[in-house]
């Protein structure tokens, strides 16, 4: 019988993910596999409810149990990803208060003091690095090399001529990626994305900053989030002309890595405020 | 292969991607590509095509009508509802791979990509239409 449940130890934590509709089977093993688990190094737990349908009174009992245990042992846990339908269920069953509920896996980590809630480190920015390079080679066969990451000065403009921009936008904090071309930069990528040459910038050409922008995003969206980032979609936008500059909502420090690449030198720009 | 008369519908609200998608299936040898620039615009054509669309290839993440909303609009109308649908996007995230599965659509092709990706998923669709 396929368990409806997975146990994931991780650094410092465990993530119990309940998947379905646990009100069947695997019920007898389900605390003392947990309980297996709950020892040092791993002293928080996480319930990871996002693919869970529904879940019966004698499941919720045995997670009641779970507690109760890690509340002896001063220890937590915390449900994440619950939909509006499980949360009533705890609170018709009121549990409300003794199972604690937050947004996502980060989410829990930052409560449990195991992270930071976000900041401009290498586990957030090199998403971004690693998706800009990827996304220019498949896409554009153009090879690039990120330069000394520096923080940006308040007032500085953009360093480019044309720029992509799009909002990072979380449960519990914003911010926005940029990434600003150069005109000449910006007319090779194209023309290595479009497979023409271009000489000068015109409508026609200039959402592709945008489209870059996008498939940045959401490759490196897709590797925070599996980190529990929680980070939104969003649509991009374009910027363009001299010396331009961007007004964004983030009041927090920006980062600037400079690219150097075949079509020239480029920039990408992120900021955060939590 | 698709037959390369085979009518085929791009739509994207970039018109950099609606060139680089257009530019690959002329590539492949397609000659019947019409673009669409929302999934508003390409219901439109859908619908007042003369003749169906053997193929639709639309962006997922566009304002107003999503590529996801015009799959559901396709799968739901009889007319049209068999139409091969390759959704293209920028996001991967297993529930919205679920979520595209679930409205019906046949690939799910993640940007970026290259020629021989788009390739490949358009032999796959084929392929099951042509089982």
């Amino acid at each position: 019988m396929n368990k409806n449940y997975e146990i994931h130890p991780s650094e410092g934590h465990i993530v119990l993910k309940l998947n379905g509709v646990c009100d069947y089977g695997n019920l007898k093993t389900f605390y003392d596999d947990v309980m297996e688990h709950i020892h040092d190094p791993y002293p928080y737990l996480v319930i990871d409810c996002e693919n869970l349908a529904s879940i019966s009174k004698d499941w919720v009992r045995e997670l009641l149990r779970v507690n109760l245990f890690l509340r002896s042992l001063n220890k937590q846990m915390r449900f994440v990803q619950v939909k509006p339908d499980l949360k009533n269920e705890f609170k018709s069953l009121g549990m409300d208060d003794a199972f604690k509920i937050t947004g996502t896996v980060r989410d829990a980590l930052v409560d449990f003091g195991l992270v930071a809630r976000v900041s401009l480190d290498t586990e957030f920015i090199n998403p971004f690095l690693n998706a800009t390079l990827n996304v220019l080679k498949i896409q554009a066969s153009i090879e690039a090399r990120a330069g000394k990451i520096y923080l940006k000065k308040p007032d500085e403009k953009l360093l480019g001529d044309v720029s992509g921009v799009i909002g990072i936008v979380s449960d519990s904090f914003s911010g926005a990626v940029v990434i600003s071309f150069p005109e000449q930069t910006f007319l090779k990528v194209m023309g290595g994305m479009l497979g023409e040459e271009y000489t000068e910038m015109s409508q026609d050409i200039l959402d592709g900053a945008g489209e870059i922008t996008n498939m940045i995003f959401g490759q490196a969206k897709l590797s925070l989030n599996e980190k529990g980032y929680g980070i939104k979609t969003a649509l991009p936008s374009v910027v363009s002309g001299k010396d331009h500059s961007l007004n964004s909502k983030a009041q927090g420090p920006t980062i600037v890595v400079p690219f150097q690449s075949q079509a020239g030198v480029f920039f990408v720009e992120i900021c955060l405020s939590a | 292969m698709f037959n390369p008369n085979t009518p085929v519908l791009v739509v994207d609200d970039m018109s950099t991607m609606r060139k680089i998608v257009s530019k690959i299936l002329r590539d492949l040898g397609f000659t019947n590509i019409t673009e669409a620039a929302d999934g508003t615009l390409a219901w439109e054509a859908i619908t007042k095509a003369p003749a169906p669309f053997g193929l639709i290839i639309s962006d997922w993440n566009m304002p107003n009508c999503s590529g996801l909303d015009l799959l559901k609009k396709v799968r739901s109308d009889k007319n049209v509802a068999k139409t091969p649908f390759v959704l293209v996007t920028a996001e991967a995230e297993q529930h919205q791979v679920a979520e595209a599965v679930k409205s019906g659509v046949d690939q799910y092709v993640v940007k970026p990509f290259s020629k021989d990706a788009l390739q490949a998923k358009l032999e796959m669709v084929h392929k099951k239409y042509a089982a």
